[in-house]
């Protein structure tokens, strides 16, 4: 039996085995979920309520899994996500356009600091996202304090016109049956994916893998990091605005664990931290796996406090594997 | 001399590595107090040799007896502590660390109470420095010498360990004359020690300056050793050469077109110096010298990898400034890099993601890829190359180095560059793929593309190029049409030695 | 011609420590330009709140001097206060002492051994370990502060000798002992080796896996010691502070002439880097930048100090 699924993958390419796999892991626990909870877990309502709960999750892993593949890391995504959403709410009187826009032009700020001192000053990724996170927690205070602040948080229609209730809404309708946020996902994942299509995006895998040989194949090195970089802060700052869609508030706080759970969910999904591998698939299936395991966590009585303990030995695990895989 | 026993004696030593054999049932013996030089062309085993010797590989057949006991397993750690130490091209030091503390890494002088006894750390340094006759600051770190000063304290920390047996490979590759006499001066010091030297070195005038022995070494096999004093120069040269060459191999004639490329004073200092030449089309030059003469850094100047110093290069009539390999392949120049692994391919990628790279980068309008269409042009490379497995999605890090290196060459068809730069094209490939490449790069010959091809195997320069250019030191010595080559020739101009052998 | 002498070697001085050039007209700036900046009172604050940075700093130095980094210190102080209250709370305060140490080397060698014994970049590992050590501080706790009222401790943290904190006089301690331990043992010394060139320095018989255990379990235990004094000063364990502590230790690391890329820094230059930052800090409250722009600007002043020591990184052989 397993010499003939050996056989089929084999003919296979090795993106899609990858994807294989941990869409293997996901039934499995998946399987394990619906034990535990008596069946309650595949009922559609639990599943959809899965990928809403982590929408935001998604669209910033999927950002993290190309820095990933560039063999970087983007540490700053979370504060990304505050200040954006601390932006959505201070600057609601220019509309819902005009707010989403200044909140965009903000994240592309971090991208554009993050990638040039990465690519052109050469610096680890891992110290420029760590300081810009500082910065950017400490811009997102900074916003909210500017804009009145009520217990470090800005609430929607403070000092400001109110945001109109079809923004607030918006996370709670459905459209043809199928809840809003799902659209934005699969909007986001069919974009990443689309990009991975082009030649900036195609290259990001070549320049991770080997930045050498990208260089000497007359891959432009520099745009694809930079164009990386940017999409990250850009996706994190989208989060932001689905956050204060979701809440219904801006929060100088923001997605504190949201780095971490991103680089556990990119790693599950296959995307190796030394570069050059990873699938847009294989990174949505990583975000649900993680909800799964929060799922299944719960239903064990798990406390919540306990979870990033749980992710931080999850993200362990996850990039050992892929590491000794690499070896054989 | 004669009388006293080898110090280190190797017998009928064979070595393989996957079915090809590099090394012959050859004997070596180091005695005290002399140095014994070892030449040979490059691959032919010099390098396989020292690893044997320094515990980095085990010979498949053979014995090695040291200070008159059998040897048997070693590994590089037991060697260094045992008194056999190499000095190696790349320098083994730490570069922030003191002369004086990397000479006494790993066995520092303890005092009281077990702390380091600088103090000891310091004179032990200076005494084994002053013993050599090498002056150089020991309280400096040594990633701020000089190299020659930083190959000293490798030499010193070697002593330090005992050592009765010292390898030094190639040790004068970027000395100065000055730096080389006061290599030679130390080297008589430690001769008068007693200590064992194995000297291996290209340059033949140095094996006569300060060898009593001396052995060549081709295609594996040891072809003759002796005293010094009964060889000269051309014999030496004559024993490295005489390599079977298969002239059946010959890349037919040479199918001259118009210039193509012409490169006119092209500089970066001190690796290369004021080059000129020109390629035509339908003609293949090979580009024969020495390691370290500056041949791949001329390459990388062609293509943009590296910035240019000065100099003008023309295609086609027309000035072109290539300043990254993005623009040369956009002009139709690419280079096939001396090291697949590290530079030519992205090794966790499939080979025919591999093969398109330059393709999408150079067929890709504001970002938009004409994914069909490369498809269809790798598909129909990949079956025109023949590369085996004939799997397109196999990532390359399963592939055969012979089919590592068609991917790389079919990612230079696939860009369709009209002038070709192959930085040693067969280096790590079996016979089967390197006579496939040859055909591969005679057909590119004859539709009109010019070839440049880099190669340290004087027999594949001798039946696959048209014209040799020799090059030493950064500069272009001699022109050579194939006619008129031999090995014995170019080896004579890459050695600089002309003016005594022809 | 000697005046141009003279300054070719003040150039050359600042050059090599520029750290302690920059704190030096940082002082002089400060004291003749910010109001209540020069004084006993001011410069003890200083002493004050950055010994526990100091702490940190010191084994922040010790991992970045075998090119690795630590990431978990910030929670691994959470997670020794945590562990420290609940425990006095039950057994008294030299258990508790004892155990908050214990507890937080403890995740210090288990980071250290992954990255001695695999490939994981160290940056993963400690990220994974600042998951971990927050987690199991939120557990203990179940995500409340706890109290500690046992006086003879939180005095401890507030006390001082003539005047100087006892945690700065701590720091002295400990930073001569680690000072000795650098230059003196082997083990120590062999910790710049690893760093210069991981191969030259196992070929050279120096036991790169220990030396890489031993500096992530020191920088645990440093971070627990600060930890302890933190702890101190708060009167309470809290599962939620302490974030981005690494930040400023790995700032005072490369500011005090660490690099990165390992192999390069010294004791006394880092505890110079975190007196710039305490000043840096003093400076900033004493004019009434808010605590939110304090932020950016040190996060800033990180990115520069990387920036400069990518420029000033250790030359290679050949």
């Amino acid at each position: 039996m397993i010499t003939v699924i050996n056989q089929f993958l084999s003919t296979k390419s090795f993106d899609t085995r990858a994807v294989l796999r941990v869409l293997l892991v996901l039934v499995g626990l998946s399987a394990l979920a619906a034990v535990l909870s008596g069946g309650v877990f595949l009922q559609p309502r639990n599943l959809v309520n899965l990928v809403l709960q982590n929408a935001g999750l998604i669209i910033v892993t999927l950002g993290q899994f190309l820095v990933i593949v560039l063999a970087g890391i983007d540490l700053s995504v979370g504060a990304v996500m505050a200040v954006s959403s601390v932006l959505v709410v201070l600057f609601q009187d220019y509309g819902l356009v005009g707010s989403f826009a200044v909140a965009l032009a903000g994240s592309l700020v971090f991208g554009l600091v993050n990638g040039s001192l990465v690519t052109f000053v050469r610096l680890p990724a891992f110290v420029v996202t760590l300081a810009s996170m500082q910065i950017g927690y400490s811009v997102s205070k900074i916003l909210s304090d500017a804009a009145g602040s009520r217990g470090g948080t800005v609430y929607t229609g403070l000092g400001g016109a109110e945001i109109p209730q079809g923004f607030t809404d918006f996370f709670k309708d459905s459209y043809w049956g199928v809840p809003a946020p799902l659209f934005v996902c699969v909007l986001f994942l069919i974009l990443v994916a689309l990009y991975l299509r082009t030649s900036p995006g195609h290259f990001a895998f070549a320049t991770g893998g080997n930045e050498r040989a990208a260089f000497l194949s007359g891959v432009p090195v520099w745009v694809v990091k930079m164009a990386v970089y940017i999409i990250s802060s850009l996706l994190a700052g989208v989060a932001g605005i689905l956050f204060v869609s979701r809440v219904g508030l801006g929060d100088p706080q923001a997605g504190t664990w949201i780095a971490l759970d991103s680089i556990a969910a990119a790693s599950i999904g296959g995307a190796s931290l030394s570069g050059g591998l990873g699938t847009v698939a294989g990174t949505f299936i990583g975000v649900v796996i993680l909800g799964v395991l929060n799922n299944i966590m719960n239903l064990l009585g798990v406390p919540v406090t306990m979870q990033p303990a749980v992710k931080g030995m999850v993200i362990l695990l996850a990039v050992y594997l892929n590491s000794s895989r690499r070896q054989n | 001399m004669e009388t006293a026993a080898p110090v280190l004696s190797l017998k009928k030593i064979s070595k393989s590595f996957s079915g090809i054999t590099v090394l012959h049932d050859v004997d070596i013996d180091l005695y005290p107090g002399e140095v014994h030089g070892v030449v040979g062309e490059n691959g032919a085993g010099k390098s396989t040799l020292i690893k044997i010797m320094s515990g980095a590989y085990q010979p498949d057949h053979g014995t090695i007896h040291y200070q008159g006991q059998l040897l048997k397993n070693i590994t590089p750690r037991w060697a260094r502590e045992n008194g056999i130490n190499t000095i190696y091209q790349e320098i083994d030091l730490i570069p922030s660390l003191t002369a004086a503390e990397n000479i006494a890494l790993g066995n520092e002088p303890l005092g009281k109470g077990g702390s380091i006894d600088w103090a000891a750390v310091r004179s032990q340094a200076r005494r084994i420095l002053d013993d050599m006759g090498a002056h150089l600051p020991i309280d400096v770190a040594v990633g701020n010498l000089k190299v020659a000063h930083q190959q000293m304290v490798a030499i010193a920390k070697a002593l330090s360990l005992n050592s009765q047996v010292l390898i030094l490979d190639e040790p004068t590759a970027v000395f100065t004359s000055s730096e080389i006499e006061l290599l030679f001066n130390i080297i008589r010091r430690l001769k008068a020690q007693g200590i064992a030297i194995l000297y291996i070195s290209h340059h033949l005038d140095e094996i006569f300056q300060i060898g009593d022995r001396v052995t060549v070494l081709r295609d594996g096999y040891l072809v003759r050793s002796g005293l010094i004093a009964e060889f000269d120069k051309p014999s030496l040269v004559r024993a490295m050469v005489g390599r079977e060459i298969d002239f059946s191999l010959r890349n037919g004639h040479s199918l001259l077109g118009e210039e193509i490329l012409r490169v006119k004073n092209l500089s970066r200092s001190p690796v290369v110096e004021d080059i000129n030449f020109v390629l035509r089309r339908g003609e293949i030059v090979g580009v024969a010298g020495l390691v370290g003469a500056g041949r791949t850094e001329m390459a990388r100047l062609l293509v943009g990898a590296d910035p240019l110093q000065h100099g003008e290069i023309y295609l086609n009539g027309r000035r072109i400034r290539p300043t990254s390999p993005m623009v040369a392949l956009g002009l139709g120049i690419g280079m096939l890099p001396e090291s697949r692994k590290e530079e030519g391919l992205v090794l966790q990628r499939s080979m025919a993601e591999n093969m398109a790279y330059s393709l999408v980068q150079k067929s890709s309008r504001a970002g938009v890829v004409p994914w069909k269409s490369i498809r269809r042009e790798v598909a129909s490379l990949l079956s025109k190359l023949e590369v085996r497995p004939a799997n397109p999605n196999l990532q390359v890090t399963y592939m055969s180095g012979g089919n590592q290196q068609k991917v790389v060459l079919g990612k230079l068809l696939a860009a369709k560059c009209d002038v070709l730069i192959l930085d040693e094209p067969t280096r790590g490939v079996d016979v089967g793929a390197r006579l496939e490449i040859y055909k591969l790069m005679y057909e590119m010959k004859t539709e009109g593309k010019a070839i440049l091809m880099i190669s340290s195997d004087l027999p594949e320069i001798l039946t696959q190029a048209d014209r040799i250019l020799v090059m030493a030191k950064g500069r272009i010595v001699a022109e050579v049409p194939a006619a008129e080559a031999s090995e014995e020739k170019i080896l004579a101009f890459a050695l600089r030695l002309e003016s005594e052998m022809v | 011609m000697t005046g141009l002498k003279h300054l070719n070697r003040i150039l050359e001085w600042v050059g090599s420590n520029s750290a302690l050039a920059a704190l030096l007209v940082l002082f002089v700036v400060a004291s003749a330009f910010v109001p209540n900046f020069f004084g006993e009172r001011n410069f003890v604050a200083i002493l004050y709140q950055y010994s526990i940075i100091g702490f940190l700093a010191l084994g922040q130095l010790l991992v970045i001097l075998t090119a690795g980094i630590d990431l978990s210190q910030g929670s691994l102080v959470a997670f020794t206060s945590i562990v420290v209250a609940v425990l006095m709370n039950r057994y008294g305060v030299f258990p508790a002492i004892a155990g908050g140490l214990a507890a937080s080397t403890f995740l210090g060698v288990i980071s250290g051994l992954i990255v001695s014994r695999t490939r994981i970049p160290p940056f993963v590992v400690t990220l994974g370990m600042l998951g971990v050590g927050r987690g199991l501080a939120l557990v203990i706790s179940d995500a409340k502060p706890v109290s500690v009222d046992v006086e003879a401790f939180t005095n401890f943290g507030r006390a001082n000798l003539g005047g100087v904190p006892v945690s700065a006089i701590l720091l002295v301690l400990v930073s001569l002992l680690l000072l000795y331990f650098v230059k003196y043992r082997r083990l120590g010394r062999h910790i710049y080796a690893v760093g210069g060139s991981e191969e030259s320095a196992r070929l050279s018989g120096v036991d790169v896996k220990k030396v890489k255990l031993l500096v992530y379990a020191l920088s645990g235990l440093l971070t627990a010691i600060g930890g302890v004094i933190w702890t101190a000063r708060l009167h309470s364990g809290s599962p939620i502070g302490a974030n981005n502590y690494e930040l400023e230790s790995i700032a005072a690391v490369i500011v005090g002439g660490g690099s990165l890329f390992g192999g390069v820094g010294t004791v006394t230059g880092t505890l110079v880097g975190v007196v710039l930052f305490g000043v840096i800090n003093s400076v900033l409250n004493l004019v009434g930048i808010s605590p939110y722009w304090q932020g950016t600007v040190k996060g800033v002043l990180i990115l520069l100090a990387v920036a400069l020591s990518q420029v000033r990184r250790p030359s290679r052989l050949r």
